[in-house]
């Protein structure tokens, strides 16, 4: 599997670890060197599941800020630097998802549009490396399956808003996810 | 819970399927069950690589000072507990700083423009003291603040927009998270307005102003309640506060 995201390009996780035991020890230099590593692809990844330039923005500053308080609680042996944080944007984007900004997200000018959902996720699909055991295993999912499982963790959908917008009950869209995430499991372990 | 309950607890709440109660017990459970945080790390290492794939995007140069002035705190990191830092998402008004790094580099020409233009309109007369650009959500002029030295302050329309029936636009000023915003003008549609400021504190550099759309009449909380239409930020003009 990769570990290192392309952004990192230069700084290895050993890197990031070491920067994060540094935020640890107070040292700004730190969290610096982690914000040039990390910002630009946390900027992506919160603009696409909040849709919104300024609330991604204000997501990626609560993180580093998160990051900075928390950095003493981050255990190598327990998962990879890049992981550990891009878990904390996650996490804060998906808050202001289920938080009371909701309303503003889809404001007048935010028309949601199904269509270029699909496309999206057919497009991460096809972003994913030719060698990659998910690109593989998600190849497995029927494709209105993988589109749940992509949209969810792309766009943090809930099981309700997933159901609505593949048009099926919401037992069913649980019940297809929850298949599809044991089909992954298998397929990836 | 079963191995397979866990697994698939741990693999939803990473995908982020859950609601914001279930992702709270689920956080509480993380705390003090290991079998579940293990299973949450294997997810994420899965699911990692879809992170990956989103373009790359330059943050705002504005955010790493932001950032940076957050940290400084009085006391050594190491021997202050640590203080329950409140989510500045929580509420939008206590982001001033928000909106204040929005699209600042963008707004600099057009600040520029807007002095320009309303010392072209006022001649010899007095210019304002700080201007703000109010941009639409697609980072478009929308109108312009201009606020004097005497306090006075106008709004200047750029856009033609009307609210629609049984609506209303209100323009909102905030210059204190604590105070939060306040409103300063009701309209139906964009025009050229003096604002009701009386009794309000001297308008400073960085003061957020904004329009919502409001049920006719107005908010009926007194806080913003839809859309916003239009924001920007003061800045002082070269006259100088």
């Amino acid at each position: 599997m990769t570990t290192l995201l392309p952004t990192l390009e230069g700084a290895t996780e050993d890197d990031l670890a070491e920067a994060l035991h540094g935020c640890a020890r107070g040292d700004r230099a730190g969290l610096q060197l982690l914000y040039d590593r990390l910002a630009p692809k946390m900027t992506g990844v919160a603009l696409r599941m909040l849709r919104r330039r300024d609330l991604a923005d204000e997501v990626v500053h609560d993180t580093f800020l998160r990051i900075w308080d928390k950095a003493d609680s981050f255990d190598a042996a327990r998962g990879r630097p890049t992981s550990w944080a891009f878990a904390i944007l996650r996490n804060t984007a998906l808050n202001v998802l289920r938080g009371e900004g909701r309303m503003e997200l889809v404001g007048d000018f935010e028309a949601i549009e199904p269509a270029s959902e699909e496309a999206d996720a057919e497009t991460l699909v096809m972003a994913l490396s030719e060698a990659s055991a998910l690109r593989r295993c998600l190849d497995r999912l029927e494709p209105a399956r993988r589109r749940a499982i992509l949209l969810a963790y792309m766009r943090g959908l809930t099981h309700g808003e997933l159901a609505g917008r593949l048009g099926v009950p919401l037992g069913t869209a649980k019940a297809w996810i929850r298949r599809s995430l044991l089909t992954l499991r298998e397929c990836m372990t | 819970m079963s191995a397979d309950e866990r697994d698939r607890l741990a693999s939803e709440y990473v995908l982020g399927l859950l609601d914001a109660e279930e992702m709270r017990r689920c956080e509480e459970r993380l705390a003090r069950d290991a079998g579940l945080a293990v299973q949450v790390e294997l997810w994420r290492a899965r699911l990692a690589e879809l992170d990956a794939t989103a373009a790359p995007v330059t943050p705002d140069p504005a955010l790493w000072p932001r950032i940076e002035a957050a940290l400084a705190v009085p006391a050594p990191k190491a021997a202050r507990p640590t203080p329950a830092r409140p989510s500045r998402l929580a509420t939008w008004w206590e982001s001033l700083s928000l909106w204040r790094g929005y699209g600042l580099a963008a707004s600099a020409a057009l600040v520029l423009l807007a002095i320009g233009t309303a010392q072209l309109a006022r001649q010899a007369a007095q210019a304002p003291v700080l201007v703000a650009v109010l941009l639409s959500d697609q980072n478009q002029p929308a109108a312009v603040v201009n606020a004097f030295r005497d306090g006075r302050t106008e709004l200047l329309a750029l856009s033609a927009l009307k609210a629609p029936e049984g609506k209303s636009l209100q323009v909102w000023t905030l210059w204190d998270r604590e105070r939060g915003p306040v409103s300063v003008g009701l309209l139906e549609a964009m025009r050229n307005v003096e604002l009701s400021v009386e009794g309000l504190p001297r308008p400073a550099a960085a003061q957020l102003y904004e329009v919502t759309l409001e049920p006719a009449g107005g908010s009926p909380t007194g806080r913003p309640t839809g859309p916003i239409l239009m924001k920007g930020n003061a800045s002082p003009t070269e006259t100088g506060i």
